[in-house]
């Protein structure tokens, strides 16, 4: 649950810390606060120059394939080819970046209010994820560490795998709501608590 | 159907959106002949057999890629990248 002056979760009224009755919860779903998400996209021919100006600006570079760059709060997630999701603490990270990356290495957009993080964690999350989601769970092909972008129906998701019994789910704020609403439904069969 | 897109891999085809006919080749701005441009729009074969198509990985990367699709088995038999970042998926594929 997630209310700071400028910026109200969707899932404020949905994401309340509860704990079913009858049925020891297997999964942990919550929301996490997400308090600078920025995109950053380079330029087919400037891809080493916007890793140096990340790297400059957060501390870290992007990993190489599709494995997060984590370093302290920073979080770096490859979102396609020269495309990444920053995640800090900081609440001015996409002034900085836009500031060491100008429009002739890429574009930078930020997306804080456009996206909400819901967490699912417990030795079934990855079993409710797959109820849903067409892609292979399996540690072996989706190691953790790594991000995958896919969709739910139409809600797209990006996702990284925190631990092994772990995600972390970037969603659209607009249907931040839909998702809650399935991943909730998804999570009764094993039961859920909300942390 | 299942789509292995070079950069997120192998996925259901519900994540790609069909962008057209990969063989259809536009015409030069300069020539003026309206047969031309509207053979390029709405003119298609319909081939039975391999078929290259482009599509986008609307719910992955968002990139475009062509694809080899045989039409009456629905078997793909190739997913190429296009677009500036094609020689950079191609490397890092091998």
């Amino acid at each position: 649950m997630v209310n700071t002056p400028d910026k109200v979760s969707p899932l404020a009224d949905l994401a309340m810390p509860n704990r079913p009755a009858g049925r020891q919860p297997q999964v942990e779903l919550s929301e996490r606060l997400c308090d600078s998400l920025v995109q950053v996209q380079a330029w087919p021919g400037t891809m080493a120059k916007v890793h140096k100006a990340i790297s400059d600006v957060t501390g870290t570079r992007p990993a190489k394939g599709h494995a997060a760059a984590l370093k302290g709060p920073v979080c770096i997630m490859p979102a396609g080819p020269g495309r990444y999701l920053i995640e800090d603490e900081t609440e001015n990270l996409e002034i900085r970046l836009r500031a060491a990356i100008g429009a002739h290495l890429g574009a930078v957009t930020g997306l804080t209010h456009g996206r909400v993080v819901v967490a699912i964690r417990g030795e079934k999350a990855a079993w409710v994820l797959a109820s849903g989601i067409a892609i292979n769970f399996d540690p072996s092909a989706f190691p953790v560490g790594d991000v995958r972008l896919t969709h739910h129906h139409d809600i797209g998701v990006t996702i990284h795998r925190t631990a092994e019994d772990a995600f972390d789910l970037y969603v659209f704020t607009s249907f931040a709501r839909g998702f809650w609403h399935w991943i909730s439904t998804a999570a009764e069969e094993v039961g859920y608590s909300v942390g | 159907m299942r789509i292995t897109c070079p950069w997120c891999g192998e996925r259901d085809h519900q994540e790609f959106t069909y962008r057209g006919d990969a063989a259809a080749k536009r015409p030069a701005m300069s020539d003026e002949s309206i047969e031309a441009h509207q053979a390029y729009v709405y003119d298609r074969e319909n081939p039975d057999g391999a078929h290259r198509e482009l599509w986008n990985h609307t719910g992955g990367c968002r990139k475009h890629l062509v694809v080899t699709r045989n039409t009456l088995t629905h078997q793909i038999t190739l997913c190429e990248p296009i677009g500036p970042w094609a020689k950079r998926l191609k490397a890092a594929a091998k």
